[in-house]
């Protein structure tokens, strides 16, 4: 029955990793500007990939090999971040027609009302 | 039906499922418009191949296929890297953050400033 348990838990954490991928794939699809696209890219390095993993820690128990699996967790959100960080810096670099679509700070601030600190 | 075979059917459909979403993403990189996609989805693509060799390392049992993944993540890391400091110093750049990164001052033509 033990078993029976571990693999329901591990198939629920694999079809929500492949969720996270399917709906991160979709919005590389459906979102019309590069950086919502780049938001959707994050969600599958991390949500996706986090509980891939989980579900695999899961169904093989704690021995080397998960933990080998959770450094590879803990290594991707460490360059993530580092690789969407360049990736905004290539776009803010090349697209001339960047600020059609992102504001400021001081534009949103003018539009919201609010008054930000600095 | 015992658990070993549950174990193997759920990891061979979610490794059809991650092929299916590898192709989807290689035909984001066809016919994504500008360099950033590009690059976004050969990133993307990367994370699932990590994903499809963990679940095939479980699915095999073979257990160097996790060093595998491990050195994959960095390879795929280290290729965004590259890529963009490739792509950075040879554009007119905005920010001039390449310009200073990336040429240790040297002087780039049809900077923006």
């Amino acid at each position: 029955m033990i078993p029976w348990i571990r693999f329901i838990f591990t198939a629920f954490f694999l079809i929500a990793g492949l969720a996270g991928f399917a709906s991160g794939v979709l919005g590389v699809f459906r979102f019309g500007f590069v950086m919502n696209r780049m938001h959707a890219g994050g969600i599958g390095d991390t949500f996706g990939l986090f509980f891939i993993m989980l579900a695999l820690i899961i169904g093989s128990g704690v021995n080397m090999d998960s933990l080998k699996l959770l450094l590879l967790v803990v290594f991707m959100w460490c360059t993530s971040p580092v690789s969407t960080h360049f990736l905004s810096q290539i776009e803010y670099d090349t697209n001339d027609h960047l600020f059609d679509r992102v504001k400021t700070e001081e534009e949103g601030d003018k539009e919201n009302g609010t008054d930000r600190i600095v | 039906m015992s658990v070993e075979s549950a174990y193997r059917i759920l990891y061979g459909g979610a490794l059809i499922v991650f092929s299916l979403l590898i192709g989807a993403m290689l035909i984001r990189s066809v016919i994504g418009p500008a360099i950033t996609d590009r690059i976004l989805s050969v990133n993307m693509i990367g994370t699932m191949i990590i994903s499809c060799i963990a679940i095939l390392s479980q699915y095999l049992k073979e257990s160097y296929l996790a060093d595998v993944a491990l050195i994959y993540t960095m390879i795929s890391f280290l290729s965004v890297l590259v890529l963009t400091c490739v792509f950075i110093p040879h554009h007119p750049v905005r920010s001039g953050f390449g310009k200073n990164v990336f040429l240790s001052g040297e002087e780039k033509e049809g900077d923006k400033g």
